[in-house]
């Protein structure tokens, strides 16, 4: 049985590299065949043959990433800050194997262009045990507005 | 700011400059609305939007007019004002869906036909004598005053002047025919739904970019950068199979490869750069698809179809396609600084899914708020919407190659990295402006 308690531990830990942001130590909380998706369909049923906002593999993070911080990005000139929220945790169905799948409400502020804007959306984790840790296997984002027009955001959420 | 008489656009617009208040001043935003957008054939949507009777879309035909694009019980696609007869309340409200019926104002229950024909007003008793009159077309859900359509493309115009569509699409035309004749079936469908992006800034300012091939090497090169060195780093199988190595890279592709690929002008404001070649003519060909399209067309006219690589075309002011990766951005303006972009994407009927699985890829990795390439293009034009309030200069430039355009019987063609793109686009906002719509080029 997974321990509820350590799971949101490691979910705000999860966003709290986020919110300064770490991308470097964030990405390391993923294994090597992780992917990240926030869809552009409310209950969209696949990533390929529908478009997303976001939809990378553990190699369009890497790129991602190293974008993030390029000196060359005029998009990122801004400085970026977020403050997540994260509340009703809950174990999903998942298959029997090792895999946790565990949803949460989350409301995120991000600071960006001298705005701020908030996103609410249900984050979906797919967490692999590690010890006494977990990794992350899948992160999927299902925003409560994603057909609404959306302005542009240079960070994970 | 000076100010500027109305109808002077001779002050605003130069072979060579534009004045600052083109992007700043809300009062000339009004009047490209009434002027460019009342007048233009603007695109709506396609036809397989709404495929069976009673299916409907709704958008604006500019900043204001809602109107809905929906199919009658006789398979005609119609473009209606989405107004009531009655009291003016929008009929149909949501953005798309199917229609039962009839069409059905939430306010009184008046009732249309799908070709907007007023069908059944309540209690009509009480009009009896009144000189109410239900069958004149006054109180109907109006067409817009001009509807047509090309290969599937619904374009409508506010004007009844406006040209044949035909007429107005001009040799721009072709890019419609190569996009659909990439399908071994010509036709294209709407799939994988929409993103809709909101820009903080005129609307002008991606038209102007479309084509601006001195920017890619400069905006985006912290991307390519970021994606080459990572990808050099993967065993070269798997290099190889990532579809993000034909995409991205491209974008930082050199002054003289885009020079090469030239820009092509044409009345109404309409433009593409490429033809031979663009940044998307080294994707690679599915060999399913390479096989369905010889058994199609024979040898010789795939390779005319395939070998014909636009970058973005601009059908002026609504429209851009990328026929080698068939999607469509649409331009949708709110205010003189905001305005959304569409981007849809087709299906090429008859190929594998993996076709429509690049587009897609290539509308999330480009097009997205969330992408790698938008938010840095747009990061670009907010940094000149809040630059052009600066009182330095009234002007912003574009010399490039000016005088060295050829003139062509029905269009200019010019180096890629010309200012050809603005040449066009701005003759045709001042001869929209002054009300003569065509815009063609005057001088060698």
């Amino acid at each position: 049985m997974a321990d509820l308690a350590s799971i949101e531990r490691f979910l705000y830990r999860e966003a709290d590299l986020l919110d300064r942001p770490d991308l470097d130590s964030w990405l390391a909380l993923y294994t090597e065949d992780a992917w990240y998706w926030i869809p552009a369909q409310e209950d969209q049923p696949d990533a390929l043959n529908h478009v997303s906002h976001v939809y990378d593999d553990r190699v369009m993070m890497e790129i991602r990433r190293r974008n993030f911080v390029h000196p060359r990005a005029s998009s990122k000139d801004w400085s970026v800050r977020c403050s997540h929220i994260i509340g009703n945790v809950r174990l999903a169905e998942s298959e029997p194997g090792e895999v946790i799948r565990v949803r949460s409400n989350q409301h995120v502020v991000v600071h960006y262009r001298e705005e701020q804007k908030l996103y609410a959306f249900t984050a979906t984790h797919e967490l692999i045990p590690t010890g006494d840790s977990y990794l992350i296997r899948s992160k999927r984002v299902d925003l409560i507005n994603p057909e609404a027009p959306q302005t542009s955001l240079v960070i994970y959420l | 700011m000076q100010p500027i008489a109305d109808r002077n656009f001779d002050a605003l617009v130069t072979p060579t400059k534009l004045h600052r208040s083109l992007y700043t001043d809300p009062t000339l935003f009004e009047l490209e609305m009434q002027r460019i957008w009342g007048q233009a054939w603007i695109f709506i949507g396609h036809e397989s939007q709404v495929p069976e009777p009673g299916d409907y879309f709704t958008t604006h035909i500019n900043h204001n007019e809602p109107v809905v694009l929906i199919r009658d019980k006789n398979q005609a696609v119609h473009v209606l004002h989405n107004r009531c007869g009655h009291k003016g309340a929008k009929v149909v409200e949501n953005r798309s869906g199917r229609a039962r019926g009839a069409l059905r104002c939430a306010y009184h229950g008046w009732t249309y036909r799908f070709d907007g024909s007023l069908q059944k007003v309540p209690n009509e008793k009480g009009y009896e004598g009144t000189g109410f009159d239900a069958t004149d077309p006054c109180y109907s859900m109006q067409p817009v005053a001009r509807v047509d359509s090309y290969r599937g493309f619904v374009f409508a115009s506010l004007s009844h002047t406006a040209p044949d569509l035909i007429e107005w699409m001009g040799g721009a035309r072709a890019c419609f025919d190569n996009l659909c004749d990439r399908s071994p079936e010509g036709e294209v469908e709407v799939a994988g739904g929409v993103l809709r992006y909101e820009h903080a800034c005129n609307w002008k300012f991606i038209l102007e970019n479309l084509n601006d091939t001195m920017h890619p090497m400069v905006v985006h090169e912290s991307i390519v950068k970021a994606a080459e060195a990572y990808i050099a780093t993967l065993p070269p199988e798997a290099a190889e199979q990532r579809k993000e190595a034909e995409i991205i890279p491209p974008f930082g592709a050199s002054y003289e490869k885009f020079e090469d690929s030239g820009i092509t002008g044409f009345a109404y404001g309409h433009h593409y750069d490429g033809g031979k070649t663009s940044i998307h003519s080294a994707y690679s060909v599915d060999p399913d698809y390479h096989e369905a399209m010889l058994a199609a067309y024979g040898e010789q006219r795939t390779q005319d179809i395939l070998g014909f690589n636009t970058h973005n075309v601009l059908f002026y002011p609504s429209l851009t396609i990328k026929c080698a990766v068939q999607n469509i951005r649409v331009i949708r303006p709110i205010s003189v600084d905001r305005f959304i972009v569409e981007s849809w994407s087709f299906r090429l009927k008859g190929t594998p899914e993996s076709m429509l699985q690049r587009t897609l890829l290539y509308s999330r990795l480009i097009n997205s708020s969330m992408g790698m390439v938008g938010p840095d293009d747009l990061e670009v034009y907010r940094r000149a919407q809040t630059g052009l309030a600066s009182s330095a200069s009234d002007w912003v430039e574009f010399h490039r190659q000016y005088g060295k355009d050829q003139v062509l019987a029905d269009r200019v063609v010019g180096g890629g990295t010309s200012d050809l793109d603005m040449r066009t686009q701005y003759r045709a906002w001042k001869a929209y402006m002054e009300g003569s719509m065509q815009g063609l080029p005057d001088h060698g």
